[in-house]
């Protein structure tokens, strides 16, 4: 039976859904990926619960068992799951289509891409209006502006075809279709993640906004702890398929029990604040201290002076340098990535460059490159001329200037072994071969710490962790022993426990081989603990540079404040 | 969660093992055939070519007359020593049948392997590099596509006539393999955008190994469908063009079957198996082509594997 929508709310604290002992697995027998493992919790009626956990903790998998949306492979192995009182695993596809009004809806991370492209947002909301028919035909119209207001839009989205709005403008509409079904529990997946940092901080405001209002059950996935304790009044983490933590989010955050939740929690840190510990990395400026005494501003020295060989090896100088892409539709204005930009990056010494997405930051590091010429200006480095440099002569700067990209998953050919990937700059860029270069190659993979190297080198990218994978992708940067490496988001994509990891491989090969760092990023936290400088950009133009430690702490221009508020931080209430 | 950096002159005392191989081409293959048999679509298109490609093979131990053998019967109906008939000028036609599947398969096989080529090598390139040099290949693969392919087939035949299979091959590559290119542009366009593929401009490699070693065999798939697809048409077109008696009408092959069928009027005379029979088998060669190419849909996308969902 659906519980029907005329029902009176039940009295808080009952229960609404009840696993029990719930397994899911992927496949079957031996082989089988155990996904979700004697998983058992309750959910009162108007909680909000966040559920937290790496990638591959078997999160989402318990979501989409929860919703009935469980595809095959994945099956119920045993356990039950009570909504209102109905296993949800009994139901038949129509049952379980007439129990999406009034039952449990789903929002899904990439929710914006769920839109059909050809029909008006109005058209979504009809479409489901017919499909249930809960809503009289005369009340379409206010019924579908009232959901459109609760996400705080504008009624006139509603005329607007989705390839018209921002993902954070879909994001918002999809809520409302999963609002629209009026349903008591709503889970949330990753809801944010695809979403720019600053309009993720206002989509999730939303969110909490809603559930306080219409007082729904919503239990919010997410990998970032952050969030979840900054939203919800329950947090279950998630690890390796079971619960290890069951508690209120501020008992959590005060007093958290399992070895991992600890974990988790080490990761976070208020960039603002005086000292940033993370687990690998003391306070920089108390390592700064340490060191040599350093100059003010912008042109300090590196913090550990570097090998002999790297004493006279050239900055990069990017002097007024404008980057203007042709209009993308006729009678629109061109659109100006890179505003009139000057920086040098001093041998050694770590940049970071700072922004939201569309503020010009990658395109800085294309130029830079060489793979996209400037419009205006000059990028000199050493005696070459970046900015006219021909494709001919793309060795040169590429034998001295690196790339670590965002995505590990798509930066290594899936079809090409770690020792064939390695092996190729290896041979391009210094000329060794053979056995030679197989030393080398198995050197880089020693370098960024993946032993045993032998078992490492004949391994395939799709064996081998996002962590893994990045560092396989920053030992390719190091192949031809360069002297700048620029380095675009290189964890944002990976799972909270192996970021440390990485920024600190980053950090390591920075004061042991004097390399530069470009560090392109949203993520203030990480650019405080492996930078010196910080420039921060906003719309293509640089709005704030200095220490970084003194922007952060001090932070003058608005944008930069902005970025700073939009990060998760749990402890807010506690300080 | 610290990273502690070994020195780097560790020198790595394990002793060298022979470099590793990227998966070795057999695995691949074995692979690739694994995927393709467990369709069961391509599992029948599999077999009825398997079956065709022996007939082929063995003709002359199979078939019970040569195929050029004349003297017997003309016209004659379907009986115990002929089961298909003989044609008008007294030859036994399972006979011709079955020699006839060479021809037909030959040319299938070597047309499309070497359209596939073509497509392959211009493909590629055009899809790689930018500016003048792909508006120039742009215009020539339009130039190609826009020409209607029977007549500009006819018109090459016509002006080659009496070069026999091989300017068959000839007419089939030249007016075939423009759609292939142009969809593997496409798919090299969106491989190009890639994160691995700047990775290898990184790496310090040059085009052409770019685009050869790196794109290329991730395209694997594509390619063999591509195959397929212009082993399917050539095979067509063959039979096409003999029918209209511009190939070599002394060979025996299906399309020179149809052709003297259709000039003895067989059908005004009762003898359909004459054109029935090469027909049937131009169609289902065919066929058993484009069958194999559901399975091969699933060797590079895992989702078009049938029965893994529900």
């Amino acid at each position: 039976m659906t519980p029907a929508p005329t029902t009176p709310a039940p009295a808080a604290n009952s229960t609404l859904l009840e696993v029990h002992d719930l397994s899911v697995h992927y496949g079957y027998g031996q082989t089988a990926t155990r996904a979700v493992q004697n998983v058992s919790f309750r959910l009162a009626h108007g909680e909000f619960v966040g559920l937290v956990g790496e990638s591959g903790s078997g999160k989402s998998t318990l979501g989409f068992a929860l919703t009935g949306l469980s595809k095959p492979p994945a099956h119920i192995e045993k356990g039950r799951i009570l909504f209102g009182g109905t296993d949800i695993a009994s139901l038949d596809a129509e049952q379980l289509r007439e129990q999406r009004h009034g039952g449990i809806a789903m929002v899904l991370q990439s929710g914006m891409n769920a839109l059909n492209p050809v029909r008006s947002i109005r058209n979504h909301f009809v479409d489901i209006f017919r499909a249930h028919g809960h809503v009289e035909r005369s009340q379409w119209a206010a019924r579908a502006t009232e959901l459109i207001c609760k996400v705080e839009l504008t009624p006139q989205v509603l005329d607007r075809f989705p390839g018209e709005l921002s993902g954070g403008m879909r994001q918002r509409v999809s809520i409302a279709l999963a609002l629209s079904l009026e349903p008591e529990l709503m889970v949330f997946d990753e809801p944010t993640t695809a979403l720019d940092v600053l309009v993720q901080h206002a989509v999730m405001n939303t969110i909490i906004e809603l559930q306080k209002r219409e007082n729904f059950t919503a239990i919010l996935i997410s990998h970032d702890l952050g969030i979840v304790l900054e939203s919800a009044q329950r947090v279950m983490v998630m690890h390796e398929g079971r619960i290890v933590e069951d508690a209120p989010a501020r008992q959590i955050l005060e007093n958290p029990q399992a070895p991992y939740t600890r974990m988790l929690l080490s990761h976070y840190a208020d960039p603002r604040a005086e000292v940033v510990e993370l687990p690998g990395f003391a306070d920089r400026q108390q390592r700064t201290a340490n060191g040599a005494a350093r100059a003010d501003g912008a042109t300090h020295a590196p913090t550990v002076s570097p090998r002999t060989r790297r004493t006279d090896q050239p900055s990069m100088i990017v002097q007024n340098v404008s980057k203007v892409y042709p209009a993308p539709r006729r009678g629109e204005a061109p659109v100006r990535a890179v505003d009139d930009v000057s920086f040098t990056l001093e041998p050694g010494s770590a940049l970071a460059l700072v922004g939201a997405s569309g503020s010009g930051k990658s395109t800085i590091a294309k130029l830079i490159t060489a793979v996209e010429k400037p419009t205006s200006g000059r990028i000199r480095f050493g005696d070459l001329d970046v900015g006219t440099l021909n494709r001919r002569h793309f060795r040169r700067l590429h034998r001295d200037v690196q790339m670590v990209f965002q995505d590990p998953y798509s930066a290594l050919n899936p079809l090409h072994t770690v020792e064939y990937a390695l092996t190729r700059p290896v041979i391009n860029f210094t000329g060794l071969h053979g056995t030679e270069a197989r030393r080398r190659v198995l050197e880089l993979l020693d370098i960024v710490g993946l032993n045993p190297v032998e078992e490492f080198a004949a391994k395939l990218p799709h064996q081998l962790s996002g962590g893994q994978r990045q560092r396989v992708v920053i030992a390719r940067a190091l192949a031809s022993d360069p002297q700048v490496i620029i380095a675009d988001e290189p964890v944002s994509m990976l799972d909270v426990s192996l970021r440390a990891g990485v920024l600190a491989l980053l950090e390591d090969l920075r004061e042991q081989w004097g390399v530069s760092l470009l560090y392109i990023t949203h993520d203030l936290l990480s650019a405080r603990v492996v930078t010196d400088n910080i420039m921060v950009l906003n719309g293509g133009a640089v709005v704030e540079r200095g220490n970084t430690a003194d922007v952060l702490r001090n932070p003058q221009d608005d944008y930069t404040i902005r970025l700073l508020d939009a990060i998760p931080n749990p402890r807010k209430d506690v300080a | 969660m610290t990273t502690s950096l070994p020195p780097t002159t560790a020198a790595i005392r394990a002793p060298l093992s022979p470099a590793g191989e990227a998966p070795s081409a057999w695995k691949v293959v074995a692979r690739v055939a694994s995927t393709v048999w467990s369709n069961g679509k391509s599992r029948i298109g599999l077999t009825m070519l398997a079956v065709f490609v022996l007939l082929a093979i063995f003709a002359p131990l199979i078939a019970p007359y040569g195929a050029s053998e004349t003297g017997f019967d003309r016209s004659a109906d379907a009986s115990a020593a002929h089961w298909l008939g003989t044609t008008a000028a007294g030859e036994d036609v399972l006979s011709q049948l079955l020699y006839g599947a060479r021809i037909s398969i030959f040319v299938g096989l070597v047309a499309g392997l070497l359209s596939t080529v073509i497509a392959v090598l211009i493909g590629l390139s055009w899809g790689y590099v930018r500016g003048f040099g792909a508006d120039v290949i742009n215009f020539i693969v339009n130039l190609f596509l826009v020409i209607p392919g029977l007549p500009l087939m006819i018109v090459i035949a016509a002006y080659l006539s009496g070069g026999g299979i091989g300017m068959i091959i000839v007419v089939v590559v030249v007016t075939g393999w423009a759609w292939g290119a142009r969809v593997l542009r496409s798919q090299t366009q969106s491989l190009r955008s890639r994160d691995f593929i700047t990775a290898a401009v990184f790496s310090g490699e040059r085009p052409f190994r770019i685009v050869f070693r790196v794109i290329l065999p991730n395209m694997t798939s594509l390619i063999v469908g591509n195959f397929f697809g212009a082993a399917t048409a050539a095979i067509l077109a063959e039979a096409g063009l003999e029918f209209l008696g511009l190939g070599d009408s002394t060979v025996v092959s299906w399309g020179t079957m149809l052709f003297w069928a259709q000039n003895s009027n067989a059908l005004l005379t009762g003898q359909w198996a004459l054109l029935f029979a090469p027909g049937l088998c131009i169609a289902l060669l065919a066929t058993s082509l484009t069958l194999i190419n559901f399975g091969v849909d699933g060797i590079s996308n895992p989702r078009l594997r049938e029965g893994t969902k529900r």
